[in-house]
């Protein structure tokens, strides 16, 4: 048995007259196959059709927004707010077409933005750090040196002719004993 | 031309004075007699002018005998705290910038001409630790007892008018008592030289606000015949210490060639007297000792820097320069500049310890593009690879 084929899609489009739909429907009515694919085609076709029939509202808004920029493209936000509408919403400079493009403007703006909030705080952060790292004691050269305050308080001992003005430190013990021959005068 | 200045109206002057006088006459009986007298006032004057000049220079004869014999009693004191063999005890009491003095107790053998052994018995309340003892081996530049030795002596001479301030008496020795007055007249010391051996017994100083800043004194005194000794007392012997004999100002002031500061004098009429050097572990140390004769400042200078930290000081601002400081008293204090460490051991009145601190080099503060230079170099310096 032979299927409809091509003729099943111009059923389903209504190309087919009078006789070859009769034929076909003849066909249909005793075919599962034909029927099942027949059945496929119109939920395409519906589906397509439901895509044809939103597709003009969407344009039409698309032209709207289209119309509101003016023949200069689209403008930033901020500058068609403020200046770019007039008061009853219609762009000034629709009649006047000299708007240069706007796209490029902002990117370097805010590339140029970018860049010097990046090099402040490369500044910023260095200096801090430099400030941080620059405090403490001068890193001179030589070898660090502690006093021998101990040794320091003898020696000014012997010159003063007094005592050691130090913390004394631990040392030998042992003390020379009195002499046995003392006599006070 | 008014008539005050005119011969007639200078006339008529002269016959008024001549009238007052008449009127005195009347008035006070004996002006007469004073006024036909005044030849024998000028005389009279002459004779007190003469009087007094009698006096004052029997006062300036007497300062300059009074002086000799302080100047002598101190020499005496100092040659016999040499030549003498003692033993005694010596409390030292220092008030530095707090109200409770720091007291310093030793014992102290000396035998003549020779040794002197020092032991510390009892320290103020910030120093702990067992005693020990120094040593003086050098019988050229022998320690003496409560800093009278020749060189101070001498000093005292220069910067200090000497006075014979009578007798006295400490812990029932008897005493002779110097004075050191300072050219305003104000006291500066006092010392009670013993009668019998002429060692120092006790002595105070003064700063110039009549505070005392220093009160020394021997006790307990034991005086042992020169010729029966012959060894050190007790027959110990102590190992010399690190530090060469004392140098003459005149090499220590050579030493500058070599990179050491040294200044012929400080402020307050301190005088470079002595020094020493001395071979550490750590590098040579030279000591420096400035005096007027009565205060001392040890300066001790080492070539390198001070660590970080440094454990046991405390950091403080003298004259507005940063110091490290060992005790309240600030007696000890060190600080390192241009790649030396300097280090000062005084006795001496604070405003002088500040004048001393202030005139020796310090580093300046870097200040804001130096702290950021330096800064930039050590951030430099840490992430460099090939460092």
């Amino acid at each position: 048995m032979s299927h409809l084929g091509n003729r099943l899609s111009a059923l389903v489009d209504g190309e087919l007259d009078g006789a070859e739909r009769d034929r076909a429907h003849a066909h249909l009515a005793g075919c599962e196959q034909c029927r099942a694919e027949a059945a496929e085609l119109r939920a395409l076709k519906q589906k397509l059709r439901a895509l044809t029939t939103r597709a003009p509202a969407e344009a039409a808004m698309t032209s709207r927004l289209i119309a509101m920029t003016g023949p200069g493209g689209p403008q930033p936000p901020r500058r068609r707010l403020l200046h770019g509408i007039s008061g009853n919403g219609v762009p000034r400079s629709a009649g006047r077409g000299s708007l240069r493009p706007a796209m490029p403007r902002p990117r370097r703006a805010r590339r140029r933005r970018a860049l010097m909030i990046g090099a402040v705080s490369l500044v910023v952060g260095l200096g801090t750090a430099a400030f941080t790292a620059g405090g403490g004691g001068e890193a001179a050269p030589g070898p660090r040196i502690t006093p021998q305050v101990e040794l320091y308080g003898i020696e000014h001992a012997i010159t003063t002719g007094g005592l050691p003005n130090i913390s004394p430190s631990a040392g030998p013990p042992a003390l020379p004993g009195p002499a046995a021959h003392a006599t006070n005068p | 031309m008014s008539a005050f200045s005119s011969p007639v109206s200078r006339r008529r002057d002269g016959r008024g004075a001549l009238l007052l006088a008449a009127v005195l006459a009347v008035a006070l009986p004996g002006f007469p007699v004073a006024a036909c007298s005044a030849p024998g006032g000028q005389a009279a004057r002459s004779a007190q002018q003469a009087q007094g000049r009698g006096q004052q220079e029997a006062t300036t004869q007497g300062r300059r005998q009074s002086s000799q014999r302080a100047v002598r009693l101190l020499t005496e004191a100092a040659q016999a705290a040499v030549l003498t063999s003692y033993q005694g005890e010596e409390i030292v009491s220092r008030w530095g910038t707090g109200t409770q003095p720091t007291v310093l107790v030793s014992e102290i053998w000396h035998v003549s001409g020779g040794q002197t052994v020092t032991q510390t018995l009892q320290a103020d309340a910030s120093s702990s630790g067992q005693p020990y003892r120094s040593a003086d081996n050098d019988a050229q530049t022998p320690e003496g007892v409560l800093g009278v030795t020749a060189p101070l002596v001498n000093l005292l001479k220069q910067n200090y008018v000497l006075a014979y301030g009578g007798a006295g008496s400490v812990y029932n020795r008897k005493a002779q008592v110097v004075e050191a007055l300072r050219g305003d007249g104000s006291l500066a010391a006092r010392f009670w030289l013993d009668n019998a051996t002429k060692l120092p017994l006790e002595r105070e100083v003064f700063d110039r606000a009549a505070h005392p800043i220093g009160e020394d004194e021997f006790i307990n005194v034991a005086v042992f015949g020169r010729a029966s000794v012959s060894a050190p007392v007790g027959g110990v012997a102590v190992p010399p210490g690190p530090w060469t004999n004392p140098l003459p100002p005149v090499q220590l002031l050579a030493l500058r060639s070599q990179g050491w500061l040294v200044r012929p004098a400080l402020p307050d009429d301190l005088s470079l007297f002595t020094g020493a050097q001395a071979t550490t572990s750590s590098g040579m140390v030279l000591d420096l000792g400035y005096s007027d004769g009565l205060s001392v400042i040890s300066l001790f200078e080492q070539h390198g820097n001070l660590p970080a930290r440094l454990a046991g000081w405390q950091q403080t601002t003298v004259d507005g320069k940063i110091i490290y400081v060992t005790e309240p008293g600030q007696r000890s204090m060190t600080w390192s500049s241009k790649g030396m460490v300097y280090t000062l051991i005084t006795d001496a009145p604070t405003q002088t310890v500040a004048a001393v601190v202030g005139t020796l080099p310090h580093d300046a503060p870097p200040g804001f593009l130096g702290r950021m230079s330096r800064g930039l170099a050590r951030l430099a310096s840490w992430v460099n690879p090939f460092r």
